[in-house]
C-alpha cells in the first residue's frame, strides 16, 4: 500500500510546561493540515503548551511505501532522514553525503521521499541539514519525530474520540485478527533551549544559580524546580520540602508531560525514542516489566531499559496495562538518572479501573477526558457515587500531599467507606485494591530499615560521613558498633514467593549540608521496588499522581507486601522520595530470586542465610552456584581523610557531575596502587600493594557462578567488564551472543551466568578510563586447592587439600607469569608477531595529528610505518574457530617518547588526577577468546604473574578460538592513562573455521587489515569491514596546538560555549580507526553547513570509506576498545541487521546503542551492501550523538557501486 | 542387537519404545524436561493414551500450574528420568 504525507518543518514557539518555560526558537515538523492551526494556536497561547506542538507522529504498515512531501519553512537547508526505511539513497537519504545528490533542501523547496517500511517497528527521523549541536542546531530544537510501523492490515484511532487520526502521540491501534492495543509515543528530548517568563534562562530558587538543562519527553518537562517553587512560596503544601512531593497531584494538579491513558489489562505499546543529542538516558516505567525484544520470548525481561540518542525500542508490557496482578492507579515513567528525573523527564502511566465517557473530573475540578474502551475487551464498570472509581475514592486533600495509604503503617488508619468499597475482599496491609500474591505461596517477612551511617570507601580514609544505607534490623546494632561490615543490603528469596516487608525510617530528618550539596529535611522515606507484583496505589514506595504516599515519616514502619512470581534477575529497590537527594549516599539495594526450591548459604560457614552480596545457592534440581552482587554507583560524595571534598561540584546542590565512584560502598582507585619503583603496569596486581579492597569475590575452579549487576547510583552509563570470562547476553537463549562486557544505566539490573574454567585470578571493571581510575576493579578469584574460607559447591567434587601456600603480597614486582607455549598444541597454530612502538597519526587531511600515539602493529610493518610509508592502523587480528593463536609483543616503547614524564597527564583529564607516570611497559590483553588467565590475559592481575613487557623485552599469550564470536577488542592493561586513549588497543576478528582472509583489491591473502574478504568454501564471500571507535584522543592541529574537543570543535559556536556542558569523560577528541573527520574543519572551508558530508565539495572524508557492490554480503564487526565514558550510539544509513546475530527471531534495527569501553557488535547487512531493495551510493556510517560526536569526526562512508569498478574485483559468489 | 524393520522408520520405533516404556511404569514418580513452556514436570505417571503420558503433576516451575493432570505429549520430552529401586530418588522439593 501507498501512503502519503506532507510534512513541513517549521519554526516554532514551544513552550514546554504550564509555569511558562519556553523555547522561543523551537522547530517542529508537522503534517501540511496542521500547520496553519498549530502556528494560529501558539500565536494565541504564548506562555501555555499546545497539544499539537509535540515532536511529528505519523503511522504506516508494514510492507507499506510512505511517500513524504517534505516542505522547508526553516531559514537554513534541512531534511528527513529516516533510520530502519529502505529508499534510494540518492533520492531520500535527507542528507548530502559523499558523492550522493544532495537530498536537503533549501528554506521554502519541496522533495519527494520515498521510503519502504520492510519490517514493524520504530521509524525514527531528524535532520542532518543542520548538525551542529550548539543551541542553532535542529536536532536539539525538536527536529525530530517517529514513524510507527505496525502489524499489515492495522489502523488506527483517536483514543478519544474513537475517529480515526493521521498523527499524534495517542492511539488505539486496531487490526482484523490481533488484539486491538493502547499506542503511546514516549520521545526523549534533550538540551534543549530554555527560557523562562522573563525570557531569560530558568533559575533554582533553592541554589539560586542556573537551572539544570532541559531534560524531558514529547517537548515537555515539569522540573522539580518549579514544583518546589510554589511550595517555598506557601501556594500550596505548606509543609512539605519539594522533591518528596514532585510528582504528586493532589498537590499540583496533573504535569503537562505525557499522561498515558488506559483501563486495567488493555494490552499496549509504548514507542519509545531517543530524540535528545546526547546523553543516554534510563526508561522506567513502574509496576510493568516487559521483554527487550517483543519478538523473542526468550529474550530478557525488563523494567528499566537504557537508550542512547537516536535510538529505540517498543515497550510492550506484559499482561497489559496493570501487570499480571491487575493494578490500577498512576504509574510513574521516567528517566531513572536521578538529576534528569529532578530536571522534569517524567510522566505517568494512568490506569482507569471504571469507564471515563468525559462525565467525571479529577479531585481538583479538572475534567477527565473521554477515553474510548478498546473494541475488543470489555468495557469497565461505570462509575457510581459508592465505587466513583480511581482516583476519585482516595480521601485526598487537593493542594496538600497525598494521604497515606490504609492499613499499611503500623498504628495508622484503617478504610474509608469509599475506600472499603473500592477494595479487595480481604484487604491487607500493602494489598488493599489488588492483591498480588496468590493463595498458599510461601511467606518470607524481611525486617529492613533505612539508617544513616558513616561509610569508608577505601583504605586512604576517603569516606562519606552521611552513608545512606538499607539493612536488616537483626543487623542494626553490629553495623552501627562496626562488628560488621556495611554493604548494599542484598536479600534471597525463591521464586513463588510472598514477600512481607516492615519498613522503618530511622533516617534523621535533616541531611546535613557541606560542599556538595545543601541542607535539606529529608524527612519522609520509603522502599520502591522493581520487577516484582505489587498494588501500586498503597505500596508503590513512591508519591506519584494521584496514588497514596506510601513513605512513612522518620520512626514509622509501613509494611509492604510483592510477589515474586517467576525466577528474576535481582530486584532493585531504593528510595522514591528523596532519592535525587540521598540516594547517591548508598540507599539502595536488591532482591534476587532465585529458582524455586534454592537454599542459600554462607560461602564461608555453609551456613544457611537469606542476605549477603556474596553466598552460595543450592538446588536440587540446577547446579549450584555462587551469587555474586555488585553495585556501581556514581556521584558518591566523597571526603579525603582531612576532609577535604572529592570532585566537588561549582557550588553546593549542583547536579553538574559531582563527587566520584564507588562499587558496593569500596573504591580502590589507581593512584594508591603504585608500589616502590611507581610503574602503573602493576597497579593490579597483588603482589605489589595487596589484594584490592573493592569486592573479591570467590570460586573454586570449573565452579558456576552468576553475577548479579545493578547500578545504585546516579546519573552516569557505566561498562563492566569481566576479563577472561563470559557469558550469553540472553540468560534464557542459547542462540544469544557470547559477551563480556555489559552497559549499565541507574537501576538497570543483568545476570551474567557461567563457568570459571580454571583457577586464576579474574579482573572484573567498569573499564573505562575515569571509572577505572577511580577504583571500580575488583577481583574473581577461582581457587585450584581447598581454602579454608572457601566452602565447596555441594554438587561438585571436593577440592584437592592445599599442596602449596596461597600467594601473600611481598611489596615487590611480581613474578614472571608461566609461558603458556610449553603446552602441546592440538589443531591449527596462527602465530602473530606484535610490537608496540610510539609514532604521529595523521587523523585527517587537515592536520590534526596525535604525535604521541602508541600502537600495535605486525613487525613487518613497524619499518614502514615508522618510515611513513605506510599510515598507522589499529591492529587487526584474526583467527578462526579451532585455532591456536600465539601472540609474541614485544615492546619498543622509550621514555623519552613520552610526553608528560612528569606523571600527570594534562588533558583529557580524569577526576582526581594525580601522579601516574608512563610505564615503559605494555600488554595485550583480548576480550572473549579462551585462554589461561595466569599466563595469557595480557595484564597483571592479583596473583597472577606479570604478563607485561618492558623496552626490548617480548611475551607470547596463547589464545584458543573456541567459538567464532566475530570481533573481539584488544587492548593495553599495563596503563590505562598513558597508553591506552593514545592508540594501544586493536581487535581480533573470531571467524569460522575454514576462512581465509583476502585483501579486497588484489585479492592476495592478507594478515591484518580493516577491510577484507572472508572466503570460506560453505559460506559466501563476504566483505568484512571493521571499525573501531574510539574517544578520548588529544589531538595537536596543524600549528601544533592541543585541540580542546568538544569545545573546539563545535559548529555555530557561540562567542561563549557553556563549560557546566562538558564532563570530563566528555573530554578528547573522537573518530573510527584513528581517523577523525572533524567538520569544523569542512565547514572552515565552505560555510555551509548542509554541505559538511559532501565528497563533491571536500572529497572524501579521512575515515574509512569502504567500498562494495550491490547485493555484496556484508559484516561490519563494530568495537569500542577505548576509552571514555560517554556511549556512543553508531548507526549506519538505508541498512539493518539483527539485534542477536544468530537469532533469526531477533528483531532489525540500524543502530547499535552503548558503544562504550568494551563494547563490540557482529552486524551481518540484512540483504547485503544496498539492502533488499539493492540500492547503490553513499551510506554514512556515524554516531546517532549530535551533540560532540558527529562534528567532532564520527562519520564515515560506506560506498556501495552498481557498476564494476576497475580497482574493485567483483566477490566470487 | 534388534535388527530395525526396515519399514518402521525410527522416530515412529523410539515413540513407540518411549509409550512402551511409560506404559510399564505407570504408579510411579517422573521427572520429565520439555523444550517448551513450562520446561519441568514431576509427577506420577497415571496412564498412558496413544503417545501421550497422562500424569499426575505435583511440581513444575510455575506453582499455579501444580495439582493438576497433565496430558504430555511423547515427542515434547527431551529428557525423562523414572524413579525406580534401583536409581536414585527424585528429589523432593520443598519451598
Amino acid at each position: 500500500m501507498k501512503r502519503r504525507y506532507h510534512v513541513v518543518a517549521i519554526p516554532i514557539r514551544i513552550v514546554l510546561n504550564t509555569f511558562g518555560d519556553h523555547n522561543p526558537n523551537g522547530m517542529m515538523y508537522v503534517l501540511k493540515e496542521n500547520e496553519e492551526k498549530v502556528k494560529r494556536l501558539v500565536k494565541k497561547n504564548p506562555f501555555m503548551p499546545v497539544d499539537l506542538v509535540q515532536p511529528l507522529f505519523i503511522r504506516a504498515n508494514e510492507g507499506d511505501t510512505v511517500e513524504i512531501l517534505f516542505e522547508n519553512k526553516l531559514p537554513f537547508h534541512a531534511g528527513m532522514h529516516f533510520q530502519e526505511a529502505e529508499y534510494d539513497v540518492c533520492q531520500s537519504d535527507g542528507a548530502n553525503v559523499g558523492f550522493n545528490k544532495d537530498t536537503t533542501i533549501a528554506p521554502c523547496e519541496k522533495i519527494l521521499y520515498k521510503l519502504h517500511l520492510l519490517k514493524e517497528g520504530n521509524y525514527f527521523f531528524s535532520d542532518l541539514g543542520n548538525v551542529s549541536s550548539d543551541q542553532n542546531g535542529s536536532n536539539s530544537n525538536g527536529l525530530v519525530g517517529g514513524l510507527c510501523v505496525q502489524s499489515r492490515f492495522s489502523w488506527w484511532t483517536d483514543p478519544e474520540t474513537g475517529k480515526p487520526i493521521n498523527s499524534g502521540q495517542y492511539a488505539d491501534v486496531h487490526h482484523p485478527l490481533l488484539p486491538s492495543f493502547r499506542e503511546y509515543v514516549w520521545m526523549f528530548t534533550d538540551e534543549m533551549e530554555v527560557n523562562d517568563l522573563t525570557g531569560n534562562r530558568p533559575i533554582n530558587h533553592f541554589s539560586n544559580q542556573e537551572e539544570e538543562s532541559f531534560h524531558g519527553a514529547n517537548y515537555r518537562y515539569e522540573p522539580e524546580n518549579r514544583r518546589e517553587q510554589l511550595v517555598a512560596e506557601g501556594v500550596v503544601c505548606p509543609n512539605c520540602e519539594g522533591e518528596e512531593v514532585h510528582h504528586d497531584s493532589w498537590v499540583f494538579g496533573d504535569p503537562s508531560t505525557p499522561i498515558l491513558r488506559g483501563y486495567v489489562g488493555d494490552p499496549a505499546k509504548i514507542r519509545l525514542f531517543h530524540g535528545g543529542v546526547k546523553g543516554t538516558h534510563v526508561f522506567h516505567y513502574h509496576v510493568n516489566q516487559w521483554f527487550s525484544d517483543p519478538n523473542d520470548l526468550a529474550s530478557e525481561i525488563l523494567d528499566a531499559q537504557a537508550i542512547s540518542p537516536q535510538s529505540h525500542y517498543t515497550i510492550q508490557p506484559l499482561y497489559g496495562l496493570g501487570s499480571l496482578q491487575g493494578s490500577f492507579g498512576d504509574a510513574v515513567i521516567h528517566c531513572h538518572l536521578y538529576p534528569h528525573f529532578v530536571a522534569g523527564m517524567w510522566g505517568m502511566n494512568r490506569v482507569f479501573n471504571t469507564l471515563q465517557d468525559g462525565s467525571q473530573c479529577y479531585p481538583n475540578g479538572v475534567p477527565i477526558k473521554s477515553l474510548k474502551p478498546l473494541p475488543d475487551r470489555p468495557a469497565p464498570p461505570k462509575p457510581t457515587k459508592m465505587k466513583p472509581g480511581f482516583p476519585n475514592f482516595i480521601p485526598g486533600k487537593v493542594g496538600m500531599k497525598a494521604p497515606r495509604p490504609p492499613m499499611g503503617i503500623v498504628g495508622g488508619r484503617g478504610l474509608t467507606e469509599l475506600e472499603r468499597n473500592a477494595a479487595i475482599a480481604n484487604p491487607r496491609p500493602g494489598a488493599v485494591f489488588t492483591d498480588p500474591c496468590p493463595e498458599g505461596a510461601p511467606v518470607k517477612e524481611f525486617n529492613i530499615s533505612l539508617i544513616e551511617i558513616p561509610l569508608m570507601y577505601n583504605r586512604e580514609g576517603w569516606h562519606d560521613p552521611t552513608g545512606r544505607i538499607y539493612v536488616l534490623d537483626e543487623d542494626l546494632e553490629d553495623i552501627c558498633l562496626g562488628k560488621k561490615a556495611p554493604e548494599p543490603l542484598v536479600i534471597h528469596t525463591s521464586s513463588h514467593t510472598r514477600y512481607e516487608i516492615n519498613f522503618t525510617n530511622r533516617l534523621p530528618h535533616i541531611l546535613d549540608g557541606d560542599a556538595f550539596q545543601l541542607v535539606t529535611r529529608t524527612y519522609e522515606a520509603g522502599m520502591h521496588i522493581h520487577f516484582v507484583k505489587f498494588d501500586v496505589l498503597v505500596n508503590d514506595g513512591a508519591n506519584v499522581g494521584w496514588n497514596y504516599d506510601s513513605s512513612v515519616l522518620s520512626g514509622e514502619t509501613i509494611q509492604y507486601s510483592y510477589y515474586a512470581d517467576t525466577e528474576l534477575k535481582a530486584w532493585f529497590f531504593h528510595d522514591h522520595l528523596f532519592p535525587g537527594s540521598h540516594q547517591q549516599h548508598g540507599v539502595f539495594g536488591t532482591g534476587v530470586v532465585h529458582p524455586r526450591f534454592s537454599k542459600y548459604l554462607d560461602s564461608s560457614t555453609g551456613v544457611e542465610v537469606d542476605q549477603g552480596t556474596e553466598i552460595t545457592c543450592v538446588n536440587p534440581l540446577t547446579p549450584d552456584y555462587r551469587d555474586f552482587v555488585i553495585f556501581a554507583q556514581d556521584f558518591t560524595h566523597l571526603f579525603n581523610k582531612d576532609g577535604k571534598p572529592l570532585a566537588p561540584p561549582p557550588f553546593p546542590g549542583s547536579p553538574d557531575d559531582p563527587g566520584l565512584f564507588g562499587v558496593n560502598y569500596k573504591n580502590e582507585p589507581l593512584q594508591f596502587r603504585l608500589g616502590k619503583d611507581c610503574d602503573p603496569a602493576y597497579s593490579f596486581s597483588s603482589y605489589v600493594k595487596g589484594d584490592p579492597n573493592t569486592p573479591i569475590f570467590k570460586a573454586y575452579e570449573g565452579d558456576s557462578i552468576r553475577i548479579r549487576l545493578l547500578q545504585g547510583a546516579q546519573e552516569e552509563s557505566h561498562s563492566f567488564n569481566v576479563h577472561g570470562l563470559r557469558w550469553l547476553s540472553e540468560r534464557g537463549d542459547l542462540n544469544s551472543r557470547l559477551e563480556n562486557q555489559q552497559h549499565i544505566g541507574i537501576s538497570e539490573s543483568f545476570t551474567m551466568e557461567m563457568n570459571v574454567p580454571r583457577a586464576g585470578d579474574y579482573l572484573w571493571t567498569f573499564e573505562t578510563e575515569e571509572d577505572l581510575w577511580n577504583g571500580l576493579w575488583g577481583l574473581i578469584r577461582a581457587f585450584d586447592e581447598k581454602v579454608p574460607e572457601l566452602i565447596k559447591l555441594p554438587d561438585r567434587l571436593e577440592p584437592r587439600e592445599r599442596s602449596k601456600p596461597v600467594p601473600q603480597c611481598t611489596g615487590n614486582k611480581p613474578p614472571s607469569a608461566a609461558d603458556p607455549t610449553v603446552e602441546i598444541v592440538e589443531g591449527p597454530l596462527r602465530k602473530y608477531d606484535v610490537v608496540a612502538f610510539q609514532t604521529s597519526i595523521q587523523y585527517n587531511s587537515f592536520g590534526d595529528h596525535d604525535p604521541d600515539a602508541i600502537i600495535f602493529a605486525l613487525r613487518e610493518d613497524m619499518e614502514a610505518i615508522r618510515d611513513g610509508k605506510k599510515e598507522p592502523v589499529p591492529l587487526i587480528l584474526r583467527g578462526n574457530m579451532g585455532n591456536t593463536i600465539d601472540v609474541t609483543l614485544t615492546s619498543y616503547l622509550k621514555p623519552e617518547l613520552f610526553p608528560f614524564k612528569d606523571g600527570i597527564y594534562p588533558y583529557p583529564i580524569v577526576k582526581e588526577q594525580a601522579f601516574y607516570p608512563p610505564s615503559l611497559r605494555i600488554s595485550l590483553h583480548a576480550q572473549l577468546l579462551d585462554y589461561d588467565v595466569k599466563t595469557s590475559a595480557g595484564e597483571t592481575v592479583g596473583f597472577n604473574g606479570d604478563q607485561t613487557v618492558g623496552p626490548g623485552e617480548s611475551r607470547t599469550y596463547r589464545w584458543y578460538v573456541d567459538s567464532a564470536v566475530g570481533v573481539c577488542g584488544m587492548w593495553d592493561m599495563a596503563d590505562i592513562r598513558n597508553h591506552r586513549s593514545q592508540g594501544a588497543f586493536g581487535a581480533f576478528i573470531a571467524e569460522p573455521r575454514g576462512t581465509e582472509y583476502l585483501d579486497p583489491y588484489t585479492l592476495e591473502p592478507v594478515t591484518t587489515g580493516a577491510n577484507v574478504i572472508l572466503r570460506n568454501p560453505y559460506l559466501p564471500d563476504t566483505r568484512e569491514f571493521v571499525i573501531v571507535m574510539h574517544d578520548g584522543v588529544r589531538l595537536l592541529d596543524k600549528n601544533n596546538q592541543v585541540i580542546f574537543d568538544p569545545v573546539d570543535g563545535v559548529l555555530l559556536a557561540p562567542p561563549e560555549i557553556d563549560e557546566d556542558l562538558l564532563d570530563t569523560y566528555d573530554q578528547g577528541s573522537r573518530g573510527f580507526n584513528y581517523r577523525s573527520e572533524r567538520l569544523i574543519n569542512r565547514y572552515r572551508q565552505h560555510e555551509k553547513i548542509h554541505d559538511v558530508f559532501s565528497s563533491d565539495v571536500f572529497g572524501d572524508p579521512s575515515t574509512p570509506v569502504f567500498e562494495s557492490y550491490v547485493g555484496d554480503p556484508v559484516t561490519i564487526r563494530l568495537v569500542t576498545p577505548a576509552e571514555r565514558r560517554r556511549a556512543h550510539t553508531f548507526h549506519l544509513h538505508g541498512h539493518r541487521w539483527r539485534f542477536g546475530s544468530e537469532n533469526i527471531h531477533s528483531r532489525t534495527e540500524s543502530y547499535v546503542g552503548f558503544n562504550v569501553a568494551g563494547a563490540k557488535r557482529n552486524l551481518q547487512l540484512l540483504g547485503g551492501a544496498g539492502a533488499y531493495s539493492g540500492f547503490s551510493g553513499d551510506f554514512m556510517y556515524r554516531s546517532g550523538n549530535i551533540r560532540w560526536d558527529i562534528e567532532q569526526g564520527m562519520w564515515g562512508i560506506m560506498r556501495v557501486f552498481e557498476e564494476l569498478k576497475k580497482h574493485l574485483p567483483k566477490l566470487d559468489n | 542387537m534388534t535388527q530395525q524393520n526396515e519399514c518402521q522408520p525410527i522416530n515412529l520405533a523410539r515413540e513407540e519404545g518411549i509409550s512402551a516404556h511409560f506404559g510399564q511404569n505407570i504408579g510411579k514418580k517422573v521427572l520429565i524436561l520439555t523444550e517448551a513452556f513450562p520446561f519441568m514436570f514431576i509427577g506420577e505417571i497415571i496412564s498412558v493414551v496413544d503417545d501421550f503420558a497422562e500424569m499426575k503433576v505435583q511440581t513444575t516451575s510455575i506453582p499455579a500450574l501444580e495439582g493438576k493432570t497433565w496430558f504430555v505429549h511423547i515427542d515434547t520430552i527431551e529428557v525423562f528420568y523414572i524413579e525406580t529401586e534401583n536409581g536414585v530418588p527424585i528429589p523432593e522439593l520443598k519451598e
